[in-house]
């Protein structure tokens, strides 16, 4: 139908945090779709969370992301292969990942699926960002208020309640 | 063999490469083991030519190879 539907492997990464004006564009980009009845999007953001084990709950203030770029793009394009097979009515699928230090409160992260019909979009969504946190090589440093650091690990025992 | 290597493995190995000879990913885990301080205690997964390889395997020289802290993306 498109050329989203060729899977040819794409660079996901972006240097920085996702500006939400990066978003709006990639919504307005898709006015010329008509196809397209409706749009799913989930977004990563930094969170400033309080690390119980370190002295005095030291809080992130920032995640400094670096990543396996060719693997992570790689397997980014077999996601997006079952992706489509698991959801051929999907119009396209578009997938975002920050790479160096972004502050609590950015964005890092963005799943975007536009179909014909939500329930599509929304499942679609769903599946691509588990899939994403547990087989992209990426790897993220949280950067502490107070000075030092610790390496956060995807919680993967149940993808559905994980924090994000 | 060049190995790369990503996240808190890095941060121990002080490098973000390590240059290694080894016949097998069993032969290569020992050796960075070896070198890598604390490694022996950490979770991590090898990846040879961009596929994590869990069952030994041998290698040839001209593999690509990576070691992977666990992951946190997203």
């Amino acid at each position: 139908m498109s050329g989203e539907k060729t899977h040819k492997q794409r660079d996901i990464f972006v240097e920085g945090a996702i500006p939400a004006s990066f978003i709006a564009e990639s919504i307005a980009k898709h006015a010329s779709r008509t196809d397209i009845g409706g749009h799913e999007i989930f977004l990563g953001q930094v969170r400033a969370d309080q690390q119980p084990g370190t002295n005095n709950h030291q809080r992130t203030v920032a995640i400094d992301y670096t990543a396996y770029r060719d693997m992570a793009n790689e397997q980014m394009t077999f996601i997006r292969e079952e992706a489509f097979a698991r959801w051929p009515q999907m119009t396209c699928l578009h997938v975002h990942h920050s790479q160096g230090i972004i502050k609590a409160g950015e964005l890092c992260f963005m799943v975007f699926a536009s179909a014909p019909h939500r329930q599509q979009a929304r499942e679609a969504v769903a599946f691509v960002t588990d899939e994403v946190k547990k087989r992209l090589p990426i790897f993220g440093k949280e950067i502490f208020a107070e000075g030092g650091h610790v390496w956060k690990t995807n919680d993967l025992r149940d993808a559905g309640s994980s924090p994000a | 063999m060049k190995v790369l290597l990503f996240g808190m493995i890095a941060e121990k190995a002080g490098a973000t490469e390590v240059d290694i000879t080894a016949v097998s990913t069993h032969a290569l885990k020992g050796e960075l083991e070896q070198r890598i301080p604390g490694l022996d205690r950490m979770s991590y997964a090898l990846a040879v030519d961009r596929r994590i390889v869990k069952e030994d395997a041998p290698l040839t020289g001209q593999e690509e190879i990576a070691l992977l802290p666990p992951f946190a993306g997203g």
